[in-house]
């Protein structure tokens, strides 16, 4: 079928011209609309629907933006919106036919026209943070939240382009920055703000054409008169917190489909009262004059954390890393990542040039010690990130004193030594954390990480350890024998093993898994991990070992 | 389970949790009016009761969690005082009374036959009412105060309004599929008597409560409530329980009966049918067309054209699911790009 032949095949369509084959404005429930169909020649290519010539039509995925055409020789001069129709990648447009295609847009161009006033306001609270944001000028409101669920005080600090909402109790590394001797961020105390948290966001949308935001619709959230949006304890917070400044700001946030919605207003009062020190409640209802939306994104740990999907039950712990070697600058950077705020990290060695092509972030530091630099570079990521660089190796009487003050121990510096002495002395003290032992095999390409919770069977020592008690070499090793080839040797102390950075990444992913899994409980108990380059799974070799002399009985 | 999501986005658009803090404060402001003026307005007129004597408790939907969202607000709360019904045979007196002692600027108060009501406007438009049934407490025995103000028909009704609280809690709270099956029923009645005004031509809230708990049997399967199933059954147990009277087809005459199951112990619907016998008629009618799009939507296989029928029951604020023919057409199994 051609695209004339699919519009005329809907009742409700009327094509008002057509140029070429691919371009048409039709009309449909009196609106018109142009369509430019897919390319035939390009299969991913899709159809597009823009609305014509109508400034004031107020819907859902009709973008706010105008696009001007003149003297276009393929379509009608006048002012362009599209209409997105699509989600991202929610369709593979290369395996639906040409006419599907068609017959699919215009579909779900009569679906979203036809949607009820309820489906409108899904759609638009989908949206919420694009029609809040859309078109605003000013200075940013950039807000750092440590929960959502209770009303709360701002201190603010702001920049050149920018103000931060900083919920009390939060402390930002870089507040105190200076460059030149100028301060990066200055304290502001001409405003307050606070964050008011919404439990039912029914009936509240973002402003967008032809309905901007009055005082009603903050008052409607506070005050509302049959759906309580707020709870009573924020209710009474707005009603006992004295304000101190004439204008306020407040900050929103309720929960959206998939992420939260944050928003901040300013709160525009008149200055009949300004001697007098109002409650939050009364200058909303009585001396609100005007309401300014403000440009707001969110950037505190926790938000930008869950965006991505983290495992929230990372969230908080407080990770003691033992080795910033190749794997422990892989693991810093990802547990950083994956939701863990709060790191310190031992180590004594200088990142050097021979070091950098199997380091993370190795393009920087040389000649730095290595966990003071991993600790720099994870510090200047997010101002809420606390990492901590100790220049020295950790000996057992630091570490029986670091493990009171963290919930997780990683142990990355692979040297067997090192490793049965720490086990042996976190088992004397009953160590009560997890602590993952991790290391590569020569040869480097099999890995292991064996987590210990020592209130159970099994420690490291277990692995050094056959059945009769005696000593042997590790048992998890899966390579059939010693592999010497890829030694490099370049004097005592400076041998390095040559495996590349493959091995590396799979064992740190696999670390995150195996952190997941403690959280979650499905790790019930010490468990060793074999990684190879095709698998990860838990090992077969036995283990935990009955006769072990650390943790056996 | 069919729609179980589509349901459960319904009733959290639908449901009201509770009294907003703006309710909460027009009731209490309400409350120490009547507390304050009452006794000396009664005073005046040669009764003497104190600022204790009153008690107020709440009625109605907001008592047992059934409330839904509408134009306008609409609060119930019963005044009892201890009266002597023998000294003051006529309610619309203690009823004048009552008025006079909560009429101010800020609220326009009427009284009506079963109460007193105090209205609440907004830019000229009604947005809450608080509905007042005044009890007169004669010894123990509670007696509610019926009869406009000029009406000669007028009387002190035997009434129990906390054994009427107490057997709706009851029969309510803990029981949450029977209570969202209630606010179905409510919004049903809603969409469906949006252009009636006339008195008595609603079904009365309390009466489709009753018939619901009545006809309710609890539907669940292994992924939990099935409110569809739960709704077309009771309201198919709603319909069975009319008594109709038919010509050629044509329903003549329609009815049901609900008698409280407290003083005064009558029937719900009474006002209902003394109004007009048509009023019955429609509601029997308009039960089995909703009946009828419940069955249908029990019993077609996609999700899209079941929810199709229930959005005419419960009208657009009802989502509906795609097609499914346009979803596996055009949704290919969705894939990420790496931002």
């Amino acid at each position: 079928m051609t695209a004339r032949e699919i519009l005329e095949s809907y009742e409700e369509i009327s094509i008002e011209s057509q140029t070429g084959d691919d371009f048409f404005v039709f009309r449909l429930y009196g609106k018109t609309f142009l369509l430019i169909t897919p390319n035939k020649d390009d299969f991913s290519s899709r159809p597009r629907i823009y609305l014509y010539n109508d400034a004031g039509f107020d819907f859902p995925h009709v973008l706010l933006y105008d696009e001007e055409v003149k003297e276009n020789t393929l379509i009608p001069e006048g002012t362009y919106r599209s209409v997105c129709l699509y989600e991202p990648e929610s369709i593979v447009f290369s395996v639906i036919s040409y006419e599907d295609k068609l017959f699919d847009a215009i579909e779900r161009l009569i679906e979203l026209l036809t949607m009820s006033k309820a489906e409108r306001e899904k759609e638009f609270q989908k949206e919420f943070m694009y029609y809040w944001n859309c078109g605003l000028a000013g200075r940013n409101a950039i807000v750092f939240l440590c929960q959502e669920d209770n009303f709360s005080k701002f201190v603010l600090y702001s920049n050149k382009q920018d103000t931060r909402f900083v919920e009390e109790g939060i402390v930002l590394s870089d507040i105190n920055y200076r460059n030149k001797g100028e301060r990066k961020w200055s304290e502001r105390v001409d405003i307050e703000a606070y964050y008011i948290p919404v439990l039912d966001n029914r009936g509240i949308l973002p402003p967008y054409r032809g309905r901007p935001w009055t005082t009603h619709n903050v008052k409607d959230i506070v005050y509302g008169k049959q759906i309580e949006h707020i709870s009573f304890d924020t209710y009474q917070c707005l009603k006992t917190t004295q304000v101190s400044t004439r204008n306020m700001v407040l900050v929103f946030g309720m929960k959206g489909e998939q992420a939260s919605i944050t928003f901040a207003v300013m709160i525009k009062c008149n200055n009949n009262t300004r001697n007098t020190r109002r409650t939050i409640l009364e200058k909303i209802r009585e001396d609100a004059v005007a309401v300014e939306p403000i440009k707001t994104k969110r950037e505190d740990y926790t938000f930008l954390s869950n965006i991505i999907g983290n495992d929230i039950g990372l969230r908080g712990k407080r990770a003691l890393l033992i080795g910033a070697g190749s794997l422990g600058s892989y693991v810093a950077f990802e547990i950083i990542k994956n939701g863990v705020s709060n790191i310190k990290i031992y180590d004594d060695d200088i990142l050097s040039n021979e070091n950098l092509l199997r380091w993370a972030y190795g393009g920087l530091g040389v000649g730095r010690n290595k966990a003071e630099h991993i600790s720099l570079l994870l510090n200047i990521m997010h101002p809420e990130i606390k990492a901590e660089g100790i220049p020295k190796s950790i000996d057992e009487k630091e570490l029986a004193n670091e493990v009171k003050n963290f919930d997780l121990v990683i142990v990355t510096i692979g040297n067997s030594d090192t490793q049965l002495k720490f086990n042996r002395m976190l088992n004397n003290i009953g160590c009560n954390i997890p602590v993952l032992y991790t290391w590569i095999e020569a040869g480097g390409e099999f890995s292991h990480i064996l987590y210990v919770d020592y209130s159970k069977p099994g420690c490291y020592e277990c692995l050094f350890t056959n059945e009769s008690g005696e000593y042997v070499n590790n048992r998890a090793s899966i390579a059939p024998e010693i592999v010497e080839s890829n030694m490099i040797r370049n004097g005592c102390g400076g041998t390095r093993a040559a495996y590349g950075t493959a091995v590396l990444l799979r064992t740190t992913a696999t670390l995150l898994t195996t952190f997941q899994k403690i959280i979650s409980g499905e790790l019930q108990g010490s468990t060793l991990i074999d990684i190879t380059p095709n698998s990860a799974m838990n090992s077969l070799t036995p283990f935990p070992m009955e006769a072990c002399s650390c943790c056996g009985h | 389970m069919k729609l179980k999501k589509e349901f459960e986005s319904f009733f959290r658009k639908i449901r009201i949790d509770d009294e907003t803090h703006v309710l909460k404060e027009k009731r209490d402001i309400l409350q120490d009016d009547i507390e304050s003026k009452l006794p000396e307005i009664l005073a005046d007129h040669g009764i003497t009761i104190s600022k204790s004597d009153i008690r107020m408790i709440d009625q109605g939907s907001y008592k047992y969690k059934t409330t839904i969202t509408a134009d306008v607000v609409d609060r119930d709360v019963a005044v009892i005082i201890p009266l002597d019904i023998n000294d003051n045979p006529d309610p619309r007196e203690i009823k004048g009374y009552l008025k006079d002692s909560i009429t101010i600027w800020q609220r326009s108060v009427s009284v009506k036959e079963p109460c007193v009501r105090a209205s609440y406007y907004e830019n000229g438009e009604e947005w809450l009412h608080i509905d007042l049934p005044l009890y007169a407490d004669d010894g123990g025995f509670k007696y509610l105060a019926r009869g406009k103000a000029t009406s000669d028909d007028y009387t002190w009704e035997p009434a129990d309004p906390d054994g009427l609280n107490a057997d709706l809690c009851d029969k309510i709270l803990g029981h949450d599929q029977l209570r969202r099956i209630i606010c179905y029923i409510k919004k049903w009645r809603n969409e469906k008597y949006a252009g009636s005004s006339g008195d008595h031509e609603i079904p009365p809230s309390i009466g489709l409560t009753y018939l619901a708990c009545d006809c309710f049997i609890e539907q669940t399967g292994s992924d939990g409530d099935d409110d569809l199933l739960a709704f077309q059954k009771t309201m198919q147990g709603i319909k069975d329980r009319f008594v109709c009277t038919c010509y050629d087809g044509e329903v003549l005459t329609a009815d049901i009966s609900r008698r409280l199951p407290v003083e005064p112990y009558s029937d719900v619907f009474q006002k209902m049918k003394d109004s007009s016998t048509s009023y019955m008629v429609k509601f029997y009618k308009r039960l089995s067309k909703a009946v009828d799009n419940l069955t249908n939507a029990v019993n077609v296989e996609s999700p899209h054209d079941a929810a199709e029928y229930i959005q005419k029951v419960l009208g657009t604020d009802f989502d509906v699911p795609p097609k499914e023919a346009v979803t596996a057409v055009t949704q290919s199994k969705r894939e990420h790009s790496f931002g």
